[in-house]
């Protein structure tokens, strides 16, 4: 059976990904590439990652307030997340889902995901599910 | 959240796409956090001005929104740009994103922004105590609430536009008296010097609370300046919308909890905010922007000395206090400092420019220019900085 995490929806929509887990909060001014979606925050545990095509799960957001801006940038330029999933959530990274449509959920438990884990996010329902796990069905 | 029935009709597209995504930011916000209602504002500042941190995308997303003609509601001011016009020769190198930086601030101009083009539109025109605002750039929140005594959540850029198109925001968060309770007491041991150790208390404090709303103990003789430093270092490396100054205010019944910050936390702190000791191309002092008061604090300290020609002096403040302390910047200005104001070190191109090193007294900027600006720091107090910039 695969794992169902249960949380809030934030920003509809669903999607399907590889995801990236940081136990690190994130913030989109200074702390992402905004070029190349590539994590440039010093100190962050995914510093050097492309956040490009994943689901980001991180506790929250933090730092400048045009994060949402950047969030925006990094979809547009096909260099963003594919969703993103919070512990708690900020409203600069909720305005930028909300502009770029990015599916969002919170209220998850994001140390129960793993980097790599193959991940379906549902906006619409608030769920995570985890669908694969070191190459293998959960 | 209730919305009436007009408000109804915008989100409903009624007025418009643009709007409709205005009430759709706003509505969403005010779920989320456990607004009941819309409230009106008296004023919003807007973040997201300089091309440098919204990018070409952004660009667009504002073009889309200025296209249908949408006017804000209530008194809006704009934050720094990424180009000082009035000094061509410090933006040697960048002035091809002229056109970009110039179309961003037209987009706004043209929805009855003020581009005042400052991140402290406080020293301007002070919004009234107890107003409601609907304030973005994470500094000046911090100041609106803990100095002010404005109510504003840390709204960002586009959820402070969505505001100001409305001309309301959702009661949420520090909008509401029990949210604005402080439920830490920080007790501060070493005596602060200067703003840059009220920064570096800032760094620190924000790390460790997050978004916890601290009271303070130790600080005694804080001016707004020191206080402004102290919040805008929280606001960077936490999630802070509020703190106060002294122990004595409202806070949350029973105990609270203590967190103790004694020398070597403060020397930790500011240690950690120099990534170099290597002599600085540029010194820069106006992070957040200057008040009056440090301008003339710089000009005495300057006074009949001179900037090494191998250093650039930026002081950086909006044209209104440029203007208001026009004495004081004609002796930085003779002793080889630009008095320069619309942008700041950080939402410009400073490598561009010719910086590898810049040395601060703001823990804001020295947090952030290596990441944003791709410069070493070398963070000081002003003294401390001056020094340096003059031979």
């Amino acid at each position: 059976m695969p794992i169902v995490l249960k949380g809030r929806p934030i920003t509809g929509g669903r999607t399907r990904g590889k995801a990236l887990v940081s136990k690190n909060p994130l913030s989109f001014l200074g702390g992402v590439d905004p070029e190349t979606g590539v994590i440039i925050e010093k100190n962050h545990d995914l510093n050097g990652e492309k956040i490009g095509g994943a689901v980001l799960c991180f506790p929250h957001g933090h730092g400048s307030t045009v994060g949402s801006y950047v969030l925006y940038s990094l979809v547009r330029r096909g260099v963003g997340p594919k969703a993103i999933v919070n512990e708690k959530a900020d409203p600069v990274v909720v305005v930028g889902a909300v502009i770029a449509e990015v599916p969002m959920v919170d209220e998850i438990d994001v140390s129960q995901i793993r980097t790599g884990d193959l991940v379906e996010v549902n906006g619409d329902e608030g769920t995570v599910v985890i669908l694969e796990r070191d190459g293998s069905c959960t | 959240m209730y919305l009436s029935r007009e408000e109804e009709r915008i989100l409903d597209g009624e007025k418009g796409w643009a709007y409709q995504v205005a009430m759709r930011i706003l509505v969403k916000l005010g779920d989320l956090f456990g607004a009941d209602r819309l409230i009106p504002i008296e004023s919003a500042h807007i973040s997201g001005v300089s091309y440098k941190t919204i990018g070409d995308a952004s660009i667009d997303f504002l073009e889309a929104l200025g296209k249908s003609g949408v006017k804000v509601m209530v008194k809006s001011t704009a934050n720094p740009a990424g180009i000082d016009y009035s000094h061509p020769e410090e933006m040697i190198g960048i002035f091809e994103v002229k056109e970009k930086q110039n179309r961003i601030i037209e987009i706004y101009r043209n929805m009855g922004i003020d581009m005042i083009l400052t991140c402290t539109p406080y020293y301007v025109s002070k919004p009234k105590e107890d107003a409601h605002l609907a304030w973005a750039e994470s500094s000046t929140v911090v100041y609106a609430n803990s100095v002010l005594h404005s109510w504003t959540n840390r709204e960002g850029g586009p959820s402070a536009l969505a505001a100001a198109l409305i001309g309301k925001t959702p009661n949420y968060g520090v909008h509401k008296p029990e949210n604005r309770l402080a439920n830490v007491l920080v007790k501060v041991e070493p005596c602060l010097r200067s703003e840059a150790d009220y920064g570096a208390l800032g760094a620190h404090v924000g790390r460790l609370l997050e978004d916890e709303i601290p009271c303070f103990s130790g600080l005694t003789c804080a001016g707004e300046t020191e206080l402004k430093h102290l919040g805008s270092a929280m606001a960077s490396t936490g999630m802070a919308s509020i703190f106060y100054p002294e122990a004595s205010c409202p806070r949350v019944s029973g105990e609270l909890e203590v967190v103790s910050v004694d020398m070597n936390d403060l020397k930790n702190a500011f240690e950690s905010l120099s990534t170099t000791n290597e002599p600085p191309d540029m010194v820069y002092i106006g992070c957040p922007h200057c008040s009056a008061e440090e301008i003339k604090h710089v000009a005495l300290k300057i006074e009949g000395r001179r900037v090494r020609r191998d250093v650039r002096l930026w002081i950086c403040t909006s044209r209104y206090v440029r203007r208001k302390a026009e004495r004081y910047v004609k002796i930085i200005e003779a002793a080889g400092g630009k008095v320069l104001s619309d942008t700041c070190a950080v939402v410009t191109w400073l490598k561009e420019i010719g910086v590898d090193v810049l040395m601060t007294n703001s823990a804001k900027t020295a947090y952030y220019a290596p990441t944003m600006n791709k410069v070493e720091t070398v963070f000081s107090s002003l003294d401390r900085c001056i020094e340096e910039a003059c031979q």
